[in-house]
Protein backbone atom coordinates (compact mmCIF):
# COMPACT_ATOMS: atom_id res chain seq x y z
CA UNK A 1 0.00 0.00 0.00
CA UNK A 2 2.75 2.20 1.46
CA UNK A 3 6.28 3.01 2.30
CA UNK A 4 6.17 4.67 5.06
CA UNK A 5 4.44 3.33 8.75
CA UNK A 6 2.55 5.80 10.96
CA UNK A 7 1.36 5.11 14.48
CA UNK A 8 -1.52 6.93 15.94
CA UNK A 9 -4.44 6.84 18.21
CA UNK A 10 -7.76 7.34 16.83
CA UNK A 11 -11.02 7.07 18.71
CA UNK A 12 -9.11 5.38 22.08
CA UNK A 13 -7.63 2.55 19.58
CA UNK A 14 -3.96 2.35 19.06
CA UNK A 15 -3.50 2.28 14.70
CA UNK A 16 -0.42 1.76 12.80
CA UNK A 17 -0.78 1.80 8.76
CA UNK A 18 1.44 1.57 5.59
CA UNK A 19 1.04 5.25 4.59
CA UNK A 20 2.69 7.23 1.60
CA UNK A 21 4.14 10.57 2.17
CA UNK A 22 1.28 12.34 0.29
CA UNK A 23 -1.22 11.16 1.94
CA UNK A 24 -3.62 13.37 3.64
CA UNK A 25 -5.33 12.46 7.39
CA UNK A 26 -8.98 12.77 5.41
CA UNK A 27 -8.67 10.12 3.10
CA UNK A 28 -6.43 7.61 5.91
CA UNK A 29 -9.14 8.16 8.18
CA UNK A 30 -12.34 7.45 5.43
CA UNK A 31 -10.71 4.95 2.74
CA UNK A 32 -8.23 3.12 5.43
CA UNK A 33 -9.81 3.00 8.47
CA UNK A 34 -13.36 3.67 6.72
CA UNK A 35 -14.24 6.80 8.98
CA UNK A 36 -16.40 8.26 6.83
CA UNK A 37 -18.18 10.53 9.09
CA UNK A 38 -15.61 12.76 8.44
CA UNK A 39 -16.08 14.61 4.98
CA UNK A 40 -13.71 15.56 2.36
CA UNK A 41 -15.10 19.00 0.59
CA UNK A 42 -12.70 21.50 -0.97
CA UNK A 43 -9.57 19.93 -0.20
CA UNK A 44 -7.79 22.94 0.42
CA UNK A 45 -8.52 23.96 4.26
CA UNK A 46 -11.28 26.30 3.41
CA UNK A 47 -14.69 24.59 3.90
CA UNK A 48 -13.77 23.01 7.02
CA UNK A 49 -16.02 19.87 6.83
CA UNK A 50 -12.79 17.69 7.33
CA UNK A 51 -12.44 18.77 10.58
CA UNK A 52 -11.22 16.38 13.45
CA UNK A 53 -10.19 17.12 17.13
CA UNK A 54 -6.47 16.34 16.92
CA UNK A 55 -4.28 16.71 19.87
CA UNK A 56 -6.92 18.75 21.52
CA UNK A 57 -7.20 21.05 18.96
CA UNK A 58 -9.35 21.46 15.84
CA UNK A 59 -7.36 20.88 12.45
CA UNK A 60 -8.51 20.58 8.69
CA UNK A 61 -7.76 17.00 8.39
CA UNK A 62 -7.59 17.57 3.85
CA UNK A 63 -4.52 19.54 4.41
CA UNK A 64 -2.81 17.64 6.88
CA UNK A 65 -0.15 14.95 5.81
CA UNK A 66 -0.30 11.92 7.51
CA UNK A 67 3.39 11.86 9.09
CA UNK A 68 2.03 14.77 11.31
CA UNK A 69 -0.78 12.37 12.90
CA UNK A 70 2.20 10.17 13.88
CA UNK A 71 2.09 9.84 17.40
CA UNK A 72 -1.05 12.22 17.60
CA UNK A 73 -4.47 11.30 19.70
CA UNK A 74 -7.45 11.88 17.01
CA UNK A 75 -11.28 12.17 17.84
CA UNK A 76 -13.38 11.67 14.98
CA UNK A 77 -16.94 12.04 15.26
CA UNK A 78 -17.25 8.28 15.30
CA UNK A 79 -15.25 8.59 18.75
CA UNK A 80 -17.49 10.64 20.73
CA UNK A 81 -20.56 8.64 22.11
CA UNK A 82 -19.41 6.96 25.02
CA UNK A 83 -21.05 3.65 26.48
CA UNK A 84 -23.61 3.57 23.76
CA UNK A 85 -24.78 7.44 24.28
CA UNK A 86 -24.41 10.58 22.73
CA UNK A 87 -22.13 13.42 23.60
CA UNK A 88 -24.13 16.65 24.87
CA UNK A 89 -23.29 18.26 21.36
CA UNK A 90 -24.38 15.64 19.39
CA UNK A 91 -27.73 15.53 21.61
CA UNK A 92 -28.86 19.11 21.68
CA UNK A 93 -27.97 18.96 17.97
CA UNK A 94 -30.94 16.51 17.51
CA UNK A 95 -33.26 18.40 20.06
CA UNK A 96 -32.92 22.10 18.10
CA UNK A 97 -33.35 20.14 14.77
CA UNK A 98 -29.51 21.81 13.69
CA UNK A 99 -29.33 19.26 11.42
CA UNK A 100 -30.71 19.57 7.43
CA UNK A 101 -28.02 17.88 4.83
CA UNK A 102 -25.94 16.56 7.50
CA UNK A 103 -22.56 16.82 5.72
CA UNK A 104 -21.39 20.00 7.64
CA UNK A 105 -22.80 17.75 11.01
CA UNK A 106 -20.01 16.10 12.02
CA UNK A 107 -17.60 19.03 11.81
CA UNK A 108 -19.96 21.22 13.78
CA UNK A 109 -20.44 19.36 16.04
CA UNK A 110 -16.78 18.36 16.39
CA UNK A 111 -16.22 22.27 16.83
CA UNK A 112 -18.78 22.68 19.35
CA UNK A 113 -17.68 20.12 21.65
CA UNK A 114 -13.39 21.80 20.77
CA UNK A 115 -14.76 24.97 21.95
CA UNK A 116 -16.86 23.52 25.33
CA UNK A 117 -13.77 21.62 26.33
CA UNK A 118 -12.25 25.09 26.48
CA UNK A 119 -15.05 27.67 27.25
CA UNK A 120 -18.10 25.72 28.77
CA UNK A 121 -20.10 28.74 28.86
CA UNK A 122 -18.62 30.66 25.83
CA UNK A 123 -20.91 33.91 24.35
CA UNK A 124 -23.14 33.26 21.05
CA UNK A 125 -20.35 35.54 19.58
CA UNK A 126 -17.65 33.04 20.74
CA UNK A 127 -19.92 30.26 19.67
CA UNK A 128 -20.40 31.94 16.09
CA UNK A 129 -16.29 32.65 16.16
CA UNK A 130 -15.45 28.88 17.26
CA UNK A 131 -18.13 27.69 13.98
CA UNK A 132 -16.64 30.33 11.48
CA UNK A 133 -14.09 27.97 9.73
CA UNK A 134 -17.01 25.37 8.80
CA UNK A 135 -19.45 26.30 6.35
CA UNK A 136 -22.75 25.16 6.54
CA UNK A 137 -24.20 24.48 2.68
CA UNK A 138 -27.73 24.32 4.07
CA UNK A 139 -27.16 28.06 5.58
CA UNK A 140 -28.33 26.48 8.98
CA UNK A 141 -26.15 28.28 11.19
CA UNK A 142 -28.91 29.58 13.72
CA UNK A 143 -29.83 26.36 14.68
CA UNK A 144 -26.45 25.46 14.93
CA UNK A 145 -25.11 28.13 17.28
CA UNK A 146 -28.44 27.03 19.37
CA UNK A 147 -28.03 23.65 19.98
CA UNK A 148 -24.02 24.50 20.99
CA UNK A 149 -25.77 26.92 23.24
CA UNK A 150 -28.32 25.11 24.65
CA UNK A 151 -25.50 21.86 25.09
CA UNK A 152 -23.38 24.90 27.13
CA UNK A 153 -26.29 25.89 29.43
CA UNK A 154 -27.35 22.25 30.17
CA UNK A 155 -25.83 22.07 33.26
CA UNK A 156 -23.71 18.98 31.92
CA UNK A 157 -20.30 18.33 30.70
CA UNK A 158 -19.99 16.03 27.78
CA UNK A 159 -17.09 13.37 29.11
CA UNK A 160 -15.23 11.88 26.47
CA UNK B 1 -13.01 12.68 -19.59
CA UNK B 2 -10.03 15.25 -18.44
CA UNK B 3 -10.13 17.65 -16.26
CA UNK B 4 -6.62 19.31 -16.81
CA UNK B 5 -6.83 22.65 -15.27
CA UNK B 6 -8.60 21.74 -12.39
CA UNK B 7 -6.50 20.01 -9.85
CA UNK B 8 -8.56 21.36 -6.46
CA UNK B 9 -9.50 17.21 -6.22
CA UNK B 10 -6.02 15.64 -6.43
CA UNK B 11 -5.87 14.11 -3.51
CA UNK B 12 -2.44 12.67 -3.09
CA UNK B 13 1.03 14.77 -3.22
CA UNK B 14 3.79 13.64 -4.93
CA UNK B 15 6.11 13.87 -2.38
CA UNK B 16 8.79 11.13 -2.36
CA UNK B 17 9.57 11.81 1.24
CA UNK B 18 8.07 13.15 4.12
CA UNK B 19 11.09 13.95 6.87
CA UNK B 20 10.92 14.82 10.69
CA UNK B 21 14.40 15.32 12.02
CA UNK B 22 14.31 16.16 15.92
CA UNK B 23 17.25 18.79 15.29
CA UNK B 24 17.92 21.68 13.40
CA UNK B 25 21.03 20.62 12.26
CA UNK B 26 19.56 17.53 11.20
CA UNK B 27 16.68 19.55 9.70
CA UNK B 28 19.45 21.67 7.33
CA UNK B 29 21.50 18.29 6.38
CA UNK B 30 18.29 17.00 5.29
CA UNK B 31 17.99 20.27 2.51
CA UNK B 32 21.00 19.54 1.97
CA UNK B 33 20.85 15.84 0.93
CA UNK B 34 17.38 16.84 -1.46
CA UNK B 35 19.83 19.22 -3.55
CA UNK B 36 17.65 22.24 -3.82
CA UNK B 37 14.27 19.80 -4.53
CA UNK B 38 12.61 19.48 -0.84
CA UNK B 39 11.41 22.53 1.37
CA UNK B 40 10.37 23.04 4.78
CA UNK B 41 6.95 22.49 6.18
CA UNK B 42 5.53 23.50 9.64
CA UNK B 43 1.69 24.38 9.37
CA UNK B 44 1.55 23.40 6.07
CA UNK B 45 -1.24 25.32 5.45
CA UNK B 46 -0.78 27.00 2.42
CA UNK B 47 2.31 24.92 1.01
CA UNK B 48 -0.30 21.65 0.94
CA UNK B 49 -2.63 23.70 -0.54
CA UNK B 50 0.20 24.92 -2.95
CA UNK B 51 1.36 21.77 -3.58
CA UNK B 52 -1.94 19.90 -5.01
CA UNK B 53 -0.10 19.59 -8.78
CA UNK B 54 1.41 21.97 -11.57
CA UNK B 55 3.59 24.37 -10.08
CA UNK B 56 5.43 24.44 -6.71
CA UNK B 57 5.85 20.56 -6.65
CA UNK B 58 8.74 19.49 -4.52
CA UNK B 59 10.06 16.08 -3.75
CA UNK B 60 10.71 16.49 -0.47
CA UNK B 61 9.21 17.66 2.66
CA UNK B 62 11.46 18.44 5.85
CA UNK B 63 8.65 18.94 8.72
CA UNK B 64 10.24 20.90 11.48
CA UNK B 65 7.53 20.72 14.11
CA UNK B 66 9.07 17.67 15.94
CA UNK B 67 12.10 19.76 16.75
CA UNK B 68 12.10 20.94 20.44
CA UNK B 69 12.52 24.51 21.20
CA UNK B 70 11.18 26.66 18.76
CA UNK B 71 7.72 27.50 19.61
CA UNK B 72 8.17 29.61 22.56
CA UNK B 73 6.79 33.20 23.00
CA UNK B 74 9.35 35.56 25.10
CA UNK B 75 10.29 38.24 26.31
CA UNK B 76 14.29 38.93 26.55
CA UNK B 77 15.09 42.06 27.99
CA UNK B 78 12.98 44.52 25.80
CA UNK B 79 12.79 42.20 22.65
CA UNK B 80 10.02 39.72 21.69
CA UNK B 81 10.81 36.71 20.34
CA UNK B 82 8.56 34.47 18.68
CA UNK B 83 9.66 30.40 17.99
CA UNK B 84 9.24 29.46 14.37
CA UNK B 85 6.85 26.85 15.27
CA UNK B 86 4.57 29.40 17.31
CA UNK B 87 0.37 29.42 15.72
CA UNK B 88 -1.43 32.03 15.55
CA UNK B 89 -3.62 31.04 18.01
CA UNK B 90 -0.90 30.57 20.72
CA UNK B 91 -0.41 34.32 19.24
CA UNK B 92 -3.62 35.61 20.02
CA UNK B 93 -3.87 33.54 23.27
CA UNK B 94 -0.32 35.10 24.31
CA UNK B 95 -1.40 37.84 26.97
CA UNK B 96 2.05 39.20 26.48
CA UNK B 97 1.72 39.96 22.53
CA UNK B 98 -2.08 41.28 23.38
CA UNK B 99 0.07 43.64 26.38
CA UNK B 100 3.00 45.06 24.17
CA UNK B 101 2.23 44.08 20.71
CA UNK B 102 -1.70 44.42 19.90
CA UNK B 103 -1.87 45.12 16.49
CA UNK B 104 -0.53 41.21 16.40
CA UNK B 105 -2.56 39.60 18.31
CA UNK B 106 -5.56 41.20 16.78
CA UNK B 107 -4.11 40.69 13.26
CA UNK B 108 -3.44 37.24 13.90
CA UNK B 109 -6.99 36.21 15.70
CA UNK B 110 -8.37 37.26 12.01
CA UNK B 111 -6.49 34.96 9.96
CA UNK B 112 -8.37 32.56 8.27
CA UNK B 113 -10.16 30.10 10.14
CA UNK B 114 -9.79 28.65 14.12
CA UNK B 115 -8.29 25.62 11.80
CA UNK B 116 -5.66 27.47 9.99
CA UNK B 117 -4.92 29.32 13.33
CA UNK B 118 -4.69 26.07 14.75
CA UNK B 119 -2.28 24.34 12.28
CA UNK B 120 -0.36 27.78 10.69
CA UNK B 121 2.48 29.48 11.89
CA UNK B 122 3.29 33.20 11.89
CA UNK B 123 6.88 32.97 10.36
CA UNK B 124 5.30 30.18 7.67
CA UNK B 125 2.88 33.62 7.12
CA UNK B 126 6.33 35.91 6.51
CA UNK B 127 7.93 33.30 4.39
CA UNK B 128 4.98 32.51 2.06
CA UNK B 129 5.73 36.49 1.70
CA UNK B 130 2.41 37.40 0.07
CA UNK B 131 2.15 41.15 0.27
CA UNK B 132 -1.20 41.06 2.38
CA UNK B 133 -0.16 38.38 5.29
CA UNK B 134 -2.29 39.08 7.68
CA UNK B 135 0.65 38.47 10.09
CA UNK B 136 3.12 40.47 8.37
CA UNK B 137 1.92 43.91 8.39
CA UNK B 138 1.87 44.30 11.99
CA UNK B 139 5.09 42.66 12.00
CA UNK B 140 5.93 45.75 9.78
CA UNK B 141 4.90 48.17 11.86
CA UNK B 142 6.49 46.63 14.98
CA UNK B 143 9.68 46.83 13.16
CA UNK B 144 10.02 42.66 13.56
CA UNK B 145 12.81 40.93 12.04
CA UNK B 146 13.68 37.11 11.27
CA UNK B 147 16.63 35.13 11.78
CA UNK B 148 17.36 32.66 9.70
CA UNK B 149 20.02 29.80 10.21
CA UNK B 150 21.93 27.67 7.46
CA UNK B 151 24.68 25.24 7.39
CA UNK B 152 26.78 28.45 7.15
CA UNK B 153 25.64 29.99 10.04
CA UNK B 154 22.82 32.62 10.83
CA UNK B 155 21.74 36.00 9.92
CA UNK B 156 18.80 38.57 10.81
CA UNK B 157 16.64 40.20 8.23
CA UNK B 158 14.90 43.09 9.09
CA UNK B 159 11.28 42.73 7.53
CA UNK B 160 11.61 46.02 5.48
CA UNK B 161 14.02 44.35 3.57
CA UNK B 162 13.18 40.90 3.32
CA UNK B 163 11.07 40.52 0.00
CA UNK B 164 11.54 41.08 -2.78
CA UNK B 165 8.53 40.35 -4.81
CA UNK B 166 4.87 38.42 -4.33
CA UNK B 167 5.30 35.08 -2.81
CA UNK B 168 9.37 35.84 -2.72
CA UNK B 169 11.85 36.58 -0.56
CA UNK B 170 15.56 36.69 0.47
CA UNK B 171 15.43 33.64 2.13
CA UNK B 172 16.89 30.55 0.45
CA UNK B 173 14.16 27.99 1.41
CA UNK B 174 16.14 25.11 -0.48
CA UNK B 175 18.75 25.51 2.55
CA UNK B 176 17.62 28.06 5.07
CA UNK B 177 15.41 27.89 8.09
CA UNK B 178 13.42 31.42 9.64
CA UNK B 179 14.03 29.85 13.55
CA UNK B 180 12.72 32.99 15.27
CA UNK B 181 10.77 36.49 14.74
CA UNK B 182 11.35 39.34 16.65
CA UNK B 183 10.73 43.30 17.88
CA UNK B 184 11.02 45.51 20.24
CA UNK B 185 8.41 45.36 22.99
CA UNK B 186 6.30 48.45 23.07
CA UNK B 187 6.71 50.42 26.00
CA UNK B 188 4.63 53.11 28.02
CA UNK B 189 4.30 55.70 25.40
CA UNK B 190 4.16 53.03 22.47
CA UNK B 191 1.19 51.22 21.01
CA UNK B 192 -0.26 49.67 18.06
CA UNK B 193 -3.44 48.85 16.27
CA UNK B 194 -4.64 46.96 13.23
CA UNK B 195 -7.73 46.96 11.06
CA UNK B 196 -8.74 43.97 8.55
CA UNK B 197 -10.92 44.64 5.34
CA UNK B 198 -12.59 41.55 4.41
CA UNK B 199 -16.00 40.64 2.60
CA UNK B 200 -16.67 37.98 5.67
CA UNK B 201 -15.25 37.13 9.26
CA UNK B 202 -13.98 34.24 8.09
CA UNK B 203 -11.76 32.07 5.29
CA UNK B 204 -11.61 35.34 2.94
CA UNK B 205 -7.99 36.62 1.95
CA UNK B 206 -8.17 40.63 3.08
CA UNK B 207 -9.25 43.08 0.80
CA UNK B 208 -6.86 45.30 3.01
CA UNK B 209 -4.87 44.89 6.08
CA UNK B 210 -3.18 47.98 7.82
CA UNK B 211 -1.21 48.17 10.88
CA UNK B 212 0.28 51.00 12.85
CA UNK B 213 2.71 51.55 15.54
CA UNK B 214 3.45 54.67 17.15
CA UNK B 215 5.19 56.60 19.73
CA UNK B 216 3.16 59.56 21.62
CA UNK B 217 3.39 62.03 24.48
CA UNK B 218 -0.40 62.15 25.23
CA UNK B 219 -0.46 65.06 27.78
CA UNK B 220 1.80 66.72 25.54
CA UNK B 221 -0.61 65.87 22.48
CA UNK B 222 2.55 65.20 20.50
CA UNK B 223 3.14 62.11 18.19
CA UNK B 224 6.68 61.55 18.78
CA UNK B 225 6.89 58.81 15.73
CA UNK B 226 5.27 55.85 14.01
CA UNK B 227 5.22 53.26 11.96
CA UNK B 228 2.62 52.26 9.76
CA UNK B 229 2.44 49.40 7.14
CA UNK B 230 -0.43 48.44 4.77
CA UNK B 231 -1.32 45.18 2.63
CA UNK B 232 -1.51 43.94 -0.10
CA UNK B 233 -1.21 47.72 -2.18
CA UNK B 234 1.95 46.60 -3.76
CA UNK B 235 4.24 43.34 -4.86
CA UNK B 236 5.53 43.04 -1.55
CA UNK B 237 4.27 44.50 2.03
CA UNK B 238 4.63 47.79 2.22
CA UNK B 239 5.53 50.68 4.94
CA UNK B 240 4.13 53.78 4.14
CA UNK B 241 7.60 56.06 5.94
CA UNK B 242 6.16 59.41 3.99
CA UNK B 243 2.94 59.01 5.78
CA UNK B 244 4.74 58.24 8.94
CA UNK B 245 6.69 61.50 8.43
CA UNK B 246 3.69 63.77 8.85
CA UNK B 247 3.01 62.15 12.43
CA UNK B 248 6.15 62.31 13.37
CA UNK B 249 6.91 64.88 15.96
CA UNK B 250 3.57 66.42 14.98
CA UNK B 251 0.53 67.45 17.84
CA UNK B 252 -1.84 64.94 17.65
CA UNK B 253 -4.92 66.80 16.24
CA UNK B 254 -7.73 65.52 13.15
CA UNK B 255 -6.05 67.31 10.75
CA UNK B 256 -2.58 66.11 11.27
CA UNK B 257 -4.10 62.48 11.20
CA UNK B 258 -6.20 62.65 8.09
CA UNK B 259 -2.78 64.27 6.55
CA UNK B 260 -0.73 61.16 7.32
CA UNK B 261 -3.92 58.46 6.82
CA UNK B 262 -4.04 59.93 3.33
CA UNK B 263 -0.24 60.01 2.12
CA UNK B 264 -0.32 56.53 2.96
CA UNK B 265 -3.43 56.18 0.37
CA UNK B 266 -1.26 58.33 -2.31
CA UNK B 267 1.45 55.76 -2.02
CA UNK B 268 -0.48 52.99 -1.92
CA UNK B 269 -0.87 51.02 -5.26
CA UNK B 270 -3.41 48.71 -4.72
CA UNK B 271 -4.90 46.84 -7.84
CA UNK B 272 -8.78 46.31 -9.32
CA UNK B 273 -8.86 42.69 -8.88
CA UNK B 274 -12.43 40.92 -8.58
CA UNK B 275 -12.40 39.74 -5.39
CA UNK B 276 -11.17 42.41 -3.57
CA UNK B 277 -12.66 45.23 -5.40
CA UNK B 278 -11.47 48.14 -7.63
CA UNK B 279 -8.21 50.34 -6.91
CA UNK B 280 -10.15 53.59 -6.70
CA UNK B 281 -12.27 52.00 -3.87
CA UNK B 282 -9.12 49.69 -2.02
CA UNK B 283 -7.31 52.97 -2.19
CA UNK B 284 -9.94 55.19 -0.09
CA UNK B 285 -10.40 52.48 2.29
CA UNK B 286 -6.53 52.76 3.28
CA UNK B 287 -7.22 56.05 4.02
CA UNK B 288 -10.21 55.61 6.22
CA UNK B 289 -8.38 51.95 7.87
CA UNK B 290 -4.96 53.94 9.18
CA UNK B 291 -7.20 56.86 10.49
CA UNK B 292 -9.02 54.79 12.19
CA UNK B 293 -5.82 52.39 13.27
CA UNK B 294 -3.94 55.58 14.10
CA UNK B 295 -6.73 56.73 16.75
CA UNK B 296 -7.16 53.26 18.00
CA UNK B 297 -3.59 53.08 18.90
CA UNK B 298 -4.06 56.66 20.68
CA UNK B 299 -6.93 55.49 23.11
CA UNK B 300 -4.97 52.72 23.86
CA UNK B 301 -2.53 54.88 24.71
CA UNK B 302 -4.55 56.97 26.62
CA UNK B 303 -6.53 53.94 28.08
CA UNK B 304 -3.45 51.64 28.96
CA UNK B 305 -5.30 48.57 27.91
CA UNK B 306 -3.13 46.76 25.59
CA UNK B 307 -0.25 47.81 23.57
Amino acid sequence: MGNETVKFTVNGKGVSLEVEPGDMLVDVLRERLGLTGTKAGCREGECGVCSVIMNGTLVASCILPIKKAEGATILTIEGLEANRELHLVQKHFIDNGAIQCGFCTPAMVLAGKALLDKNPRPTREEIQLAISGILCRCTGYQKIIKAIDSASKSGKRGEV
Amino acid sequence: MQFSGNVAYTKKREWEGYLMPRTLSEALSLLEEFKGEARIIAGGTDLVVQNRGGSMQTKGLVDITRIPGLDGITLDKDTIRIGCLVTHTKVTESLLIREKAMALSESASRLGSPQIRNMGTVAGNIVNAQPGADTTIPLLALDASVKVVSKGGERVIPLTELFTGVGKTRIDSTREIVTEISFPALRGNESSASFRLAKRRALVLPILTVAVALSADVKKKRFNSARIAVGPVAVTPMRCTEAEKVLAGSPINEEIIRKSAATAAAAANPRTSLIRGTKEYRQAMVAILVEKAIKLALERLEGHHGQ
